[in-house]
């Protein structure tokens, strides 16, 4: 199975690097694996190997007798790297370009919140998170599946406007129905402690989605997700159910999305809807995807650690400037590094951006 | 009825200013194709810019006009040459991106500068007059004829003036304009220019009725495009139109869902965006171009 999904993304790229000759035979295929081999440091399997070897390593790392300061930026990193990757199978993998990403973290962090303060059927604070947990994650698929339905038939930018729409409604929603949601005032969880079990629980929700979008992405199921990427029309001409394929991935990144919702929400203790329906979170979604490089497995993570760092820098020199500096990054990123680091290596099972775009193009 | 009349008033009071506020938007997109996401925040700096002016030489939010028109022209102008103009030429969502990215920049410069605490310019004659039972407030009412009185302008100068006409060409073919001697780099710096002063002008106009805080700007892109939906791109009528549909539609919200006040604008806009996307993909009037088009 896994064998021949990637004889199939073989013959995909060799295609498009031969582009208009493709149809001679390929040149000199030996050569040209062997450069695949060497242009993709992180090979399909290799990779992973690679990627449970560091979870393995991060798994002792509290072992090494850490501060528990030094496990909050562990967990937070878990976080931003579980978010880049979900939003990638989206933007990235399945080419649609989600501007309100956010809106399922937040549902996530309010169902969170409105189980663990409101409801009484919860046993104890510490075992309502992990059945809280759960929810969160199914409320937000849910959720997907409802705004999926009439927002993924819209193409290209009318589907980042009608997703940013969707985030700044829920926002609103958020703050209008106060009975439940507390509205401006916001929800206050109860302050339970746990550096160790947070650290632990990311790194565990952190390498399942990292291999889950491994996995996905040399399954049938991404290779039909690139197709509907590259071409729709196409693609659903070659028999593929676009619209479930599509529903599909948008409940999954949603599903996880809604899970570190709700994580965050019990780690950070107080929601409200302006730090939970928060535009900083999905511009730094998208960042850290186009950072690494938009539709790879190993970039999101990349562009996460890296977004991470270079905000820790900006923020302990220029107090207050970090999220100025973001937008600017982001203009700059686009301007001059739109294939990502990864793409600009020569990972060539990147998307550049403009190719990615293109398909959108509007030519001339 | 009283109440029904109220609310049909009040959603076209509200739909002039929105009118005026979605022109820059559907202009820019109508002519070059770009997505503006940052002009929620061209609407804010107007209205700080009007709330500057007002608290330092104590200037009327609407005679600040002459000094805020030429002032963003040039700040639209210079943005295109700099930044708009590299990117134009390249994917839709390329330049979403960019303009997501002058959002958030330009709204936490903001919130640097004045800090997020909302600020309201309070004019004097902020009252209200009440006419065959239907009550106008004098500040919204003079927005809707100011507004009126800016399309108008705007809508000779497209028509009429040979700069308007090049516009229009650069819009309608941008190939066929370059080859009988339209500057089209040039071209589109004037219409973000001019496009980017209107926007501001009506921020400043807003800022009377209004608190200015630096993240108000999102809504408006918002409420801009279900406007541009609604009535097509870049045409002054359709914008017209779609500010009214849009401005009653949220005082009816307002009026007759009981007990959330007009805290539901931007939901509403986005509910109507959505249903016109998916029902009619190419605008109510069929003025959006649809995007496979444009490749051609």
């Amino acid at each position: 199975m896994g064998a021949q999904g990637e004889q199939t993304e073989t013959k995909i790229e060799g295609k498009e690097e031969n582009g208009a000759s493709s149809a001679e035979p390929a040149r000199e295929p030996h050569r040209s694996r062997l450069r695949q081999r060497l242009t993709r440091p992180f090979g399909s399997w290799t990779g992973l190997t690679l990627w449970l070897l560091l979870l393995l390593l991060l798994a002792a790392y509290p072992y090494t007798g850490v501060s528990s300061l030094a496990l909050l930026v562990g967990s937070q990193i878990f976080v931003l790297v579980t978010l880049a990757s979900n939003w990638n199978l989206i933007g990235g993998l399945t080419g649609y370009v989600d501007f309100g990403h956010a809106v399922f973290f937040g549902i996530g962090a309010y169902v969170m919140g409105i189980l663990v303060t409101r409801t009484p059927l919860l046993i104890s604070p510490e075992w309502g998170f992990w059945q809280a947990l759960p929810v969160s994650g199914v409320a937000a698929a849910i959720f997907a599946l409802l705004i999926g339905l009439p927002t993924l038939r819209l193409k290209g930018p009318y589907f980042s406007i009608a997703m940013l729409g969707t985030f700044m409604a829920m926002r609103e929603i958020a703050r209008v129905l106060r009975p439940i949601t507390g509205g401006g005032i916001g929800l206050n969880l109860p302050p339970i402690l746990n550096r160790l079990g947070d650290y632990y629980l990311m790194l565990a929700v952190m390498g399942l989605v990292v291999a889950l979008i491994w996995w996905i992405r040399r399954s049938e199921f991404g290779q039909s997700l690139i197709a509907i990427r590259e071409d729709e029309v196409g693609a659903e001409m070659r028999g593929i159910n676009t619209t479930l394929h599509k529903i599909v991935a948008f409940m999954i990144a949603a599903f996880f999305t809604g899970i570190v919702g709700g994580f965050w929400a019990w780690q950070n203790t107080f929601i409200d809807p302006d730090v939970v329906f928060i535009e900083t979170r999905t511009v730094e979604m998208v960042m850290m995807s186009m950072l690494g490089g938009l539709g790879t497995v190993w970039g999101p993570p990349l562009g996460a650690v890296v977004i991470y760092f270079l905000q820790d820098l900006v923020w302990a020199n220029l107090f207050g400037v970090h999220l100025l500096a973001l937008g600017l990054l982001l203009v700059v990123m686009v301007l001059f590094l739109p294939e990502g680091i990864l793409g600009t290596l020569g990972d060539r099972s990147s998307t550049s951006l403009g190719r990615l775009l293109g398909r959108v193009g509007k030519g001339s | 009825m009283d109440q029904l009349l109220q609310a049909l008033v009040s959603g076209l009071l509200l739909g002039g200013f929105y009118a005026v506020m979605v022109l820059g938007f559907s202009v820019i997109w109508g002519v070059m194709g770009v997505i503006n996401l940052a002009h929620g925040e061209f609407l804010m700096i107007g209205a700080y810019l009007a709330w500057g002016m007002f608290r330092l030489f104590g200037l009327d939010p609407f005679a600040s006009l002459v000094l805020i028109l030429p002032l963003m022209f040039l700040v639209g102008y210079l943005l295109q040459i700099v930044l708009i103009n590299r990117v134009v030429e390249r994917p839709h969502l390329m330049t979403l991106l960019v303009t997501f990215g002058v959002s958030i920049a330009l709204a936490n410069l903001f919130k640097i500068l004045f800090e997020s605490d909302p600020r309201n310019v309070a004019v004097s004659y902020n009252g209200s007059v009440e006419l065959a039972g239907i009550t106008f407030p004098i500040v919204k009412t003079i927005i809707f004829v100011a507004a009126l009185l800016i399309m108008l302008c705007l809508h000779l100068f497209l028509q009429r003036s040979r700069l308007g006409k090049s516009i229009r060409a650069a819009a309608q073919n941008k190939n066929a304009a370059r080859i009988v001697g339209v500057d089209i780099n040039r071209v589109y710096a004037i219409t973000a220019g001019i496009c980017i002063a209107v926007t501001a002008a009506a921020g400043a106009m807003l800022s009377p009725t209004q608190a200015i805080f630096p993240f108000m700007g999102p809504p408006f892109t918002l409420k801009a495009v279900t406007i541009t939906a609604l009535g097509g791109l870049g045409r002054i009528p359709g914008a017209l139109m779609g500010g009214i549909i849009l401005g009653i539609a949220e005082i009816f919200v307002a009026t007759y869902v009981p007990g959330i006040g007009t805290n539901l604008g931007v939901a509403t806009s986005f509910v109507l965006l959505v249903l016109i996307l998916v029902v009619r993909p190419q605008g109510l009037l069929g003025g959006l171009r649809p995007l496979d088009a444009e490749a051609e």
